[in-house]
């Protein structure tokens, strides 16, 4: 076993590392001091590789594992001061500092979407005694008033998306037709004295498909950002396997956000985690970056990958070429939503976006609930 | 640095494997702590490659199970001789045996296929190095099944009860990170991240496994591959790639690179189209001289 002091300087590195929101876990604590009386712990290198094998850092947290190492390295050097800050618990709000929500015109209206939304708010005289749902369907979203957008939000959480339809490799049992799976029919077999009076039989299960969402939050995109956002989520609940990330200047993952158990997860926390929301937008640099980080973990041959933008870029159109491409390459379809196409006069000349064109499936407008409910029959196609 | 993993190291490069300082820690620890090792990194790393080294260090069998998906139980854990089993109750049949006695027969081990898995934690001589290629590949639900045989070594078949492991395997996951590993699975595992070697560790690799290449042409086929891959390409060249380019070079009776043979070879290095289009004569010479210039200084 190692020593206390190691031991609690273990613990704090563990802490600090969990603070700047590296996952590390008790059992992956257990294995690091399990692992240090293994190695030289005078040699630097050794400890660090070690730490890193055990505590099971990812190249992507390399930088901030490095940093927190340096520290509790120098500490480990000055043995004159007795109890080193690091065993102390970790500063309470360790989240790069709360940004506050930023102020976004035309959406006073912070009520939480999900689960828990203003569905009970009561229809007045305007809204009662008719259904409203069809004209609110094709209502732009840049002409909707906050309360047309909660109710909007309604609709979406009542939008059964049906996007199973894709055949998987996986087996599964079915009735009738299929490959005949030999390890049932044996056992049904048995009650027979093997005469194989009925053959079990395996198929392909039904799949959904793999979403990969981009969504722009900039600036020019104020007016539907957060009602796409809105739509994300209720394709996130229909489709598991959903990456969401938004992009403005940089891009920001905010699959960890949507977790299944965090229902009730309001638009104006999700916006707090982008940095620069309605700031200014470059889609090329956004995209390449998606390419550079996730596109090997994210993209498959079964993934679906949707932008939502408006294709103003103010970037340098060949790297969003080289983006679209690679995207392109590996996706098994790009579609792209632009809620400028809704109107008529619009033409797709926009230099981001015409470079964009070659490298898109579906090209499609989101500007009302009906063009959105029109995608889902592209996803699942 | 501690002797066990100098070692390690030092019997690692015996094998034909020129492991860096944190790869050999990585690896001794998961011996010692008896450990899978979940291995990440690029295509062309040699992740692969340090479970086949491990086995030859430690002299005994590697057993391979190669992720896909739509891998299942029947092919990576066991499967009844179903053939074999109804021949038997057929030529049983005329004997009149009793029931339950036929029964016990054709579920014995005669009749039961061991896949790796199973292979794995029964092999009797000694502790196997079970090589668990491209998890990623398989589904999530056979990583949770996974996840049940690596923690308790243990398999339950109905019709023959628990097998506990003879011996726990030394166990080699890899991952070229199509997918995100589950962190269940992550965290039963020690974890290593393999980057490109460093220009001095690719030609003592080179030079390791390609002894007929000259000195000369061992360091300009490095510093190429690593001018390369500071390039922003579609598909970053791996040692693996680095190698069959040194094995066609050698072939080819080269002793240094030039531009015309470079060009009419790229195609071992560079797997891409849109790669091999944005290297041009233009780009190729910049490389090659680089190449070239460096080595004639050191």
């Amino acid at each position: 076993m190692i020593e206390g002091d190691l031991l609690a300087h273990l613990a704090g590195f563990a802490g600090a590392l969990r603070a700047r929101r590296v996952r590390v876990g008790l059992s992956d604590e257990v294995d690091a001091a399990t692992a240090l009386p293994l190695v030289d712990l005078l040699d630097r290198d050794e400890v660090r590789s070690a730490l890193r094998t055990a505590l099971k850092i990812r190249p992507r947290d390399w930088q901030v594992f490095d940093e927190e190492f340096r520290r509790l390295w120098v500490e480990r050097e000055a043995p004159a001061r007795p109890a080193p800050p690091l065993s102390q618990p970790p500063p309470p709000s360790t989240n790069p500092a709360p940004r506050a929500p930023l102020p976004r015109a035309g959406n006073p209206s912070t009520a939480p979407i999900g689960v828990d939304a203003p569905v009970s708010e009561s229809p007045d005289g305007e809204h009662a005694g008719y259904s409203p749902d069809v004209l609110l369907r094709r209502k732009p979203f840049d002409q909707c008033t906050p309360r047309d957008l909660a109710e909007l939000e309604r609709l979406l959480e009542r939008l059964k998306l049906n996007l199973a339809t894709r055949p998987s490799r996986r087996l599964v049992p079915v009735r009738g037709r299929g490959i005949v799976d030999m390890r049932r029919s044996f056992r049904s077999a048995i009650a027979t004295r093997c005469d194989f009076l009925l053959l079990a039989r395996r198929a392909r299960a039904v799949e959904e498909p793999k979403l990969v969402l981009l969504c722009d939050t900039s600036g020019s995109m104020d007016a539907h950002s957060r009602f796409f956002l809105a739509f994300i989520l209720a394709l996130k609940r229909v489709a598991r396997r959903t990456e969401v990330f938004a992009f403005n200047t940089t891009l920001t993952r905010l699959t960890p956000w949507l977790a299944p158990g965090k229902i009730g997860i309001t638009l104006d926390r999700l916006a707090s985690e982008v940095p620069d929301w309605s700031g200014g937008t470059r889609i090329g640099e956004s995209l390449a970056e998606f390419v550079l980080h996730y596109q090997r973990s994210a993209l498959d041959s079964d993934a679906v990958v949707v932008i939502l933008s408006d294709g103003l870029d103010r970037g340098d159109p060949e790297v969003l070429v080289r983006a679209m491409r690679a995207i392109h390459a590996r996706a098994r379809r790009v579609i792209w939503l632009n809620p400028l196409l809704g109107d008529a006069r619009y033409q797709p000349l926009a230099r981001g976006m015409e470079a964009a064109l070659p490298f898109v499936d579906f090209f499609a407008a989101a500007h009302n609930l009906e063009s959105l409910e029109a995608v889902a029959g592209m996803i699942a196609a | 640095m501690n002797d066990a993993i100098r070692e390690m190291q030092e019997g690692m490069e015996r094998h034909g494997y020129i492991a860096e300082h944190s790869i050999a820690t990585a690896v001794y620890l998961a011996k010692e702590m008896r450990k899978p090792l979940l291995i990440e990194g690029d295509a062309g790393v040699g992740k692969t490659e340090i479970g086949k080294v491990m086995a030859r260090m430690l002299g005994t069998e590697l057993i391979r199970l190669q992720c896909y998906q739509g891998l299942d139980v029947n092919t990576a854990l066991y499967e009844w001789n179903y053939q074999r089993q109804i021949l038997h109750l057929k030529i049983a049949e005329r004997d009149g045996k009793d029931p339950a006695a036929l029964e016990a027969e054709i579920f014995s081990r005669d009749f039961l296929l061991e896949r790796p898995l199973l292979r794995a934690i029964t092999r009797a001589e000694a502790p196997a190095v079970l090589l668990i290629d491209e998890i990623d590949r398989a589904d999530d639900g056979f990583e949770a099944f996974l996840l049940e045989v690596l923690s308790d070594f243990q398999v339950t078949i109905p019709e023959l009860g628990t097998i506990r492991a003879v011996h726990q395997p030394y166990v080699v996951l890899t991952s070229n990170n199509s997918r995100e590993i589950g962190d269940a699975l992550r965290r039963r595992c020690l974890y290593l991240y393999i980057d490109h070697p460093s220009f001095e560790k690719e030609v003592s690799i080179i030079r390791t496994l390609v002894p007929e290449v000259s000195e000369q042409l061992a360091d300009q086929i490095a510093r190429f591959a690593q001018g390369l891959r500071a390039r922003r390409l579609a598909k970053v060249p791996g040692v693996a790639e680095t190698l069959d380019w040194a094995r066609a070079l050698v072939h080819l009776h080269r002793d240094h690179l030039d531009v015309d043979v470079v060009q009419a070879t790229l195609g071992c290095l560079v797997k891409d189209h849109h790669d091999l289009d944005a290297m041009g004569p233009s780009e190729t010479a910049a490389l090659v001289a680089a190449a070239r210039d460096t080595a004639g200084v050191s």
